[in-house]
C-alpha cells in the first residue's frame, strides 16, 4: 500500500483486506472517579472491558489522563439500579418542601418588631 | 565515577526512550480503543523517563540537553539493549516485551530510590508509580490472555520464547557494573536479574505459560556496548527524519 | 473531531412524514423548548434517535480515523516537547472516538455495530481526513486549523439538547483547546523559523485551504434543511455560519505570521462576513463517496487494527456476560 506513514508501510497491508465486521467489543463498566480526598466519587462515563480489573487498568487512562486523581470506581453497567425517567414526577413537588431548608425559618423581622415595642 | 553514572544513566535513559519510542507506533491502531489509549500513556511515560534521565545527564554531569542527545547522536553512541529495538511484532510481542520490560524495570528503580546518587534516586521515588502501573497492566493482559483462547495462549508463549534471550540482555554488565555497586550508586545487574526472575516466575505460571529454559550462549548482548540490531539505525533516521531536514531550526 | 448534521434527501423527507404519537412528541418538544437536556432512557422520537445516532457516530468515527492522518508523524516529531504533544494528541483523538462510541451506544446502536459500518462504508467520516500529511508543516497546520474548525462545531453542539453528547463534547472541547494550542505553538515556531520552515508550512496551508473550506459542508443554499432538527437542537447552526466563525477566529491568526492562504478573494467584509472563492463542491462529493486521495489507505488501516486485535478482544470475552448499553 502506498502510504506515507512509516508505522504502516511497516504493517505491509493489502489494500483489499477482506474484513467487513469487527467482533464483540467485551462488556461496559460505569466509571466513577474521585478528584480529591475528600470529595465526592462522581460518575464520568464508561468502559468496555472483560472484568473489574481490567476495567479498572483501563479507566485509569481513559479518565485519569489529565489533572487530580485520587481513585476510581467501576461498576458494571448491569449491576446499576436506576428509576425509570417516567418516575421523575415522584420528585417534582420535593423543592417545594421548603420547611426542610434552612432559608425557611426567618426570624429576624418578628425580633425587630418585639425590640421597637419594648422601646416604647 | 563520573564515567560510571553516565554509563548508567545513558543505558536507562536509551532504553526508555527507544521503548516508548516503539510503543508509541501503537497509538491510533491498537486492538481496542480503550487499550490503545493506556499503551500510549506508557509510552509517554517512557519518553518522559528518558527525558528526565537525559536531564540529569545535562544537568548534572555536563552532557549536551537533552533533545540533542536523543535526536543528533549516531547509532553507536546509544546504549540500549536490544531487546527494547525490536520492532513491535505483533501485539502478542509487544505485551510479552512490555511484561518483561516493565518488571524489570519496577524493581532497578526501585532498588535506586536507595542509591547514593542523589538525582537518580529522586527521580526514582518519582516515577515508580508510573511504572507499577505498566506492571500492573501488563499483569492484567498477560494473565487474562495466557488464560484466554486457545490462539491468545499460544501466542503469548511463542512471543515468549522469542523475547526470552533478548529480554535477558536488559541485565547486561558494563565495564563500569563493579564501580557503580562499590560506591552504592546501583545494586549491580546480578542482583537486579535475580529479583526480576523470582517475580515474573510465579506470574507467568498463573497465566498458564512455560518459562523457557535460558541457554546462556543465546543471550543476546552487545547493546549496553554499543553493538546493536539492524533495527536501530532505521530507528534513528525515522525519528531524527524532521531534524536533519534543518539541523539548526527550532522546532 | 467533526459530527456532520447534514441530511441526505431521503431523512430530509422522512422527517417531515413519521408520525408520532403527538402527546409525548409535545412533552418532549417542551422539554427541549425549556432548556433542557433528553436523557438516555426517555421517550423520544424514532428520527431523533436515528439522526443522534447518525451524527454522533459519524463524530466518533472522525476521531478514530483523524488520528491516522496525524498518526503519520508520530514517529518523526522532531523534539521531547513535540514527540510527547503529537502522542498524547492523537491519543485523545481515540479518547474523543471512545467517549463518542460510548455517547451513541446509549441510543441502542453498539460500538461494534458502528465499527462495522464504518469498515463496510455505510457509515461516514469527515472529509478532512481523506487527505495526505504530507510534511511536518503538516501536523501543525492540522493540529491548529483543522482542530480549530472542528471546535467551532463541537462548541456549537455542545449547546445541544442530548445529556450524552453533550457530556462528551464537554470534555472533549477541553482537550481540543490543548490541541488547538499546541497547533498554534507549531505554526508559530516554523512561521517564524528558518526559509526552510516558512517554506513547508506556506505549502501546507495551501494544500490544506480547501478542505478545511469544504469542512463545514455545502452552502447553506445547497443543502437540505430540516425545521425539525433545528428545533431539536440536533443542529444548532447553520454550515454558512459555522465556515464564517472559523474564518474569523482564524485567518487573521495566519496572515499576522504573514503566511498567506491561496485565495485572492479572501477577505472580510464590512458586515463582518467573510468572502472567499466557493470551492469546488465536485471534489467534495468525490471524496465523500470514496474517491479522495487516502480513502482506501484509512478504511484498510482501520480495518487492519480491528483484525489485528480480534484475538485479543476474543481471548477477554466472557461469553455467559450478557451487552446491555452504557447507562448515561
Amino acid at each position: 500500500m502506498n502510504t506515507l506513514d512509516p508505522r504502516i508501510k511497516r504493517l505491509s497491508l493489502e489494500p483489499s483486506a477482506e474484513v467487513e465486521k469487527t467482533n464483540s467489543h467485551l462488556i461496559t463498566y460505569e466509571v466513577f472517579h474521585q478528584e480529591k480526598r475528600g470529595k465526592h466519587v462522581t460518575h464520568v462515563g464508561v468502559v468496555h472491558a472483560s472484568n473489574p480489573e481490567m476495567a479498572l487498568v483501563m479507566a485509569k487512562e481513559v479518565f485519569g489522563r489529565r489533572g487530580k486523581t485520587t481513585n476510581l470506581w467501576v461498576v458494571k453497567t448491569s449491576d446499576v439500579y436506576t428509576f425509570g425517567s417516567d418516575d421523575e414526577d415522584m420528585f417534582e413537588t420535593t423543592p417545594e418542601k421548603t420547611f426542610r431548608d434552612p432559608a425557611y425559618y426567618k426570624v429576624r423581622d418578628k425580633i425587630e418588631k418585639f425590640q421597637s415595642k419594648q422601646k416604647v | 565515577m563520573s564515567n560510571a553514572l553516565k554509563n548508567l544513566l545513558y543505558k536507562m535513559a536509551d532504553d526508555a526512550l527507544i521503548i516508548g519510542h516503539r510503543n508509541s507506533e501503537w497509538t491510533g491502531i491498537g486492538p481496542m480503543l480503550e487499550e490503545d489509549l493506556a499503551f500510549s500513556s506508557m509510552a509517554q511515560d517512557k519518553i518522559g523517563h528518558a527525558q528526565a534521565l537525559y536531564k540529569i545527564l545535562n544537568e548534572v554531569l555536563g552532557e549536551a540537553d537533552p533533545d540533542t542527545l536523543a535526536f543528533k547522536r549516531e547509532e553507536k553512541q546509544f546504549k540500549c539493549c536490544q531487546f527494547v529495538e525490536q520492532p513491535i511484532g505483533e501485539y502478542d510481542f509487544s505485551i510479552v516485551r512490555q511484561f518483561l520490560f516493565d518488571h524489570a524495570e519496577l524493581i532497578r528503580y526501585d532498588m535506586l530510590t536507595q542509591s547514593s546518587f542523589q538525582p537518580l534516586a529522586q527521580l526514582a521515588k518519582k516515577v515508580k508509580g508510573e511504572i507499577k502501573y505498566h506492571v500492573m497492566h501488563a499483569d492484567t493482559f498477560v494473565k487474562q490472555l495466557g488464560n484466554g483462547t486457545e490462539e491468545s495462549r499460544a501466542r503469548l508463549q511463542s512471543s515468549l520464547n522469542y523475547a526470552w534471550h533478548l529480554s535477558l540482555g536488559i541485565f547486561e554488565k558494563s565495564e563500569f557494573e563493579n564501580e557503580l555497586i562499590s560506591e552504592n550508586i546501583f545494586v549491580g545487574e546480578d542482583e537486579l536479574k535475580k529479583r526480576w526472575q523470582e517475580k515474573i516466575i510465579p506470574i507467568l505460571e498463573v497465566a498458564n505459560l512455560k518459562v523457557p529454559a535460558t541457554d546462556e550462549s543465546k543471550i543476546v548482548y552487545g547493546g549496553r556496548k554499543a553493538f546493536h540490531s539492524e533495527f536501530l539505525k532505521p530507528l534513528l533516521d525515522e525519528m531524527c527524519e524532521v531534524v536533519r531536514t534543518d539541523i539548526d531550526a527550532e522546532w | 473531531m467533526y459530527g456532520s448534521t447534514n441530511l441526505s434527501e431521503e431523512d430530509a423527507k422522512r422527517m417531515n412524514t413519521t408520525v408520532e404519537d403527538p402527546e409525548k412528541l409535545e412533552a418532549f418538544e417542551s422539554r427541549i423548548a425549556r432548556g433542557e437536556k433528553i436523557e438516555p432512557q426517555d421517550w423520544m422520537p424514532v428520527e431523533y434517535r436515528k439522526q443522534l445516532i447518525r451524527m454522533i457516530e459519524q463524530h466518533a468515527h472522525s476521531e478514530i480515523v483523524g488520528a491516522l492522518p496525524e498518526g503519520t508523524w508520530i514517529t518523526r516529531a522532531p523534539n521531547f516537547r513535540r514527540k510527547l504533544a503529537l502522542i498524547a494528541k492523537v491519543q485523545d483523538e481515540i479518547g474523543h472516538g471512545q467517549l463518542l462510541y460510548s455517547a451513541a451506544e446509549t441510543l441502542g446502536k453498539t460500538r461494534e455495530e458502528m465499527l462495522n459500518d464504518l469498515l463496510n462504508g455505510k457509515s461516514k467520516y469527515s472529509n478532512v481526513f481523506n487527505y495526505p500529511a504530507k510534511t511536518w508543516a503538516d501536523i501543525a497546520v492540522i493540529g491548529f486549523l483543522v482542530d480549530g474548525a472542528a471546535i467551532v462545531n463541537q462548541v456549537i453542539n455542545s449547546k445541544g439538547s442530548y445529556g450524552p453528547y453533550c457530556r462528551a463534547l464537554e470534555r472533549i472541547c477541553y482537550e481540543e483547546s490543548f490541541h488547538l494550542k499546541q497547533g498554534h505553538d507549531n505554526v508559530v515556531y516554523l512561521a517564524t523559523g528558518t526559509k526552510h520552515q516558512r517554506a513547508i508550512l506556506q505549502d501546507a496551508i495551501n494544500r490544506w485551504y480547501v478542505p478545511l473550506l469544504h469542512f463545514f459542508g455545502p452552502p447553506d443554499k445547497m443543502s437540505a434543511h430540516s425545521e425539525k432538527l433545528m428545533k431539536w437542537k440536533v443542529k444548532l447552526a447553520s454550515n454558512d455560519d459555522m465556515r464564517n466563525q472559523f474564518l474569523d477566529q482564524y485567518v487573521p491568526k495566519i496572515w499576522e505570521l504573514d503566511i498567506t492562504f491561496p485565495d485572492p478573494n479572501l477577505k472580510k467584509n464590512n458586515d463582518g462576513i467573510w468572502e472567499f472563492s466557493d470551492p469546488d463542491w465536485n471534489e467534495f462529493k468525490k471524496v465523500i463517496n470514496g474517491g479522495g486521495p487516502c480513502n482506501a489507505e484509512r478504511i484498510a488501516v482501520r480495518k487492519f487494527a480491528e483484525e489485528a486485535g480480534r484475538w485479543v478482544r476474543q481471548a477477554l470475552m466472557n461469553p455467559t456476560e450478557k451487552y446491555v448499553v452504557p447507562l448515561a
